[in-house]
């Protein structure tokens, strides 16, 4: 069930000069599965302007939530937030979504995340690790140059035997998909979770499931 | 002018909403001229935890009348109706269904947990 509340901005982060993570602070826990986001309300303008941002954090941190955003040019709910001064109070609701991940699937599953939609893949990846079980895991993160990949020294930190994950350019995911997952085999077993901002998220969802991927084993969500 | 009827699970008094589809968007939440667009814009709040981007189901209604007459559904939408609780074979969700045509008579029921989906609301 999803709650209103009032978080405080305790600390951001900057991963580039576009790109942050906002830490913030709950008065109680907040309840959520990994992929789940909530829902800011803004007062922009005189009006309050509805957000959602998907957490970035996992729910074992459930006082502290992270989200990662980018400044959108001329995104008034963007370049509020990144105005915003360490201490101010949020006020948001969730979590909402059905976007989620909370155990492995028994199946070899792929994470596909386009720049920040790594955001919901990030917990769902550390839940899959938590919990695998035995099937591979993998990631292809997209970022235009590898050293964009956002959280990169995590996912170097990640050791699993069963977890591997590498960097494509976003202008490159369509091809690089058909080619590994269309391709490459005749197995259509696999399971997907895909992240990303735009027009390439339910093009990867069409060209999965047009394959012969069932629509159920391809979850997506486009922001 | 297109028409609108709202009936609400909750019991409120049903809404009636008479607009002209072609000066949508009506307010900046779900597509132009979509029941979450026109129903906003006339003070009825339906909720939009996504902010009217097609990521959640928190803005489901069912549709009692005039289906035929708004925008055929999406996959993303069709994917999202599919975890959404009490669906039915007329269910879209407000922010994806345009009303386009200026005769068209929809009559929309909003169930109780598409508003009552926070925790204490309502209570």
């Amino acid at each position: 069930m999803a709650v209103e509340l009032e978080g405080r901005l305790e600390e951001v982060v900057d991963h580039g000069a576009d790109t942050r993570s906002l830490f913030l602070g709950l008065p109680v826990a907040l309840d959520f599965r990994p992929g789940q986001f909530i829902s800011c309300q803004l007062p922009v303008g005189g009006e309050t302007l509805i957000r959602p941002y998907s957490i970035a954090s996992s729910p074992e941190e459930p006082r502290r939530l992270e989200l990662l955003l980018n400044l959108v040019p001329g995104g008034p709910g963007s370049h509020y937030l990144f105005g915003l001064p360490r201490g101010a109070p949020l006020r948001f609701s969730g979590p909402w979504g059905t976007f989620v991940l909370e155990r492995a699937p028994a199946a070899e599953t792929v994470f596909i995340a386009d720049g920040t939609g790594i955001a919901p893949i990030r917990p769902m990846l550390r839940r899959a690790l938590a919990t695998a079980t035995g099937r591979p895991l993998h990631l292809l993160a997209a970022a235009k140059s590898p050293e964009r990949v956002l959280y990169r020294a995590e996912l170097e930190a990640h050791k699993h035997p069963l977890f591997s994950w590498d960097h494509v350019a976003s202008d490159a995911l369509e091809e690089q998909v058909t080619r590994r997952w269309v391709e490459r085999d005749a197995d259509r077993s696999r399971r997907f979770f895909i992240c990303g901002v735009g027009a390439i998220v339910p093009t990867l969802r069409d060209l999965l499931r047009r394959a012969g991927y069932e629509r159920r084993a391809v979850q997506y969500e486009k922001w | 002018m297109a028409k609108l009827r709202v009936q609400f699970e909750s019991g409120e008094p049903e809404r009636v909403i008479d607009f002209d589809p072609a000066r949508a968007p009506f307010q900046h939440d779900g597509r132009p001229g979509s029941i979450l667009d026109v129903l906003l814009a006339h003070g009825i709040h339906l909720e939009h935890a996504c902010g009217g981007n097609c990521a959640c189901t928190t803005c489901h209604v069912v549709v009692k009348k005039g289906m035929e007459r708004l925008s055929a559904s999406e996959d993303a939408e069709d994917d999202l109706l599919d975890k959404a609780p009490g669906l039915t074979p007329t269910s879209r969700l407000g922010c994806q269904a345009v009303i386009e045509d200026p005769d068209a008579e929809i009559v929309v029921w909003i169930p109780k947990y598409t508003i009552n989906q926070i925790s204490g609301h309502g209570s």
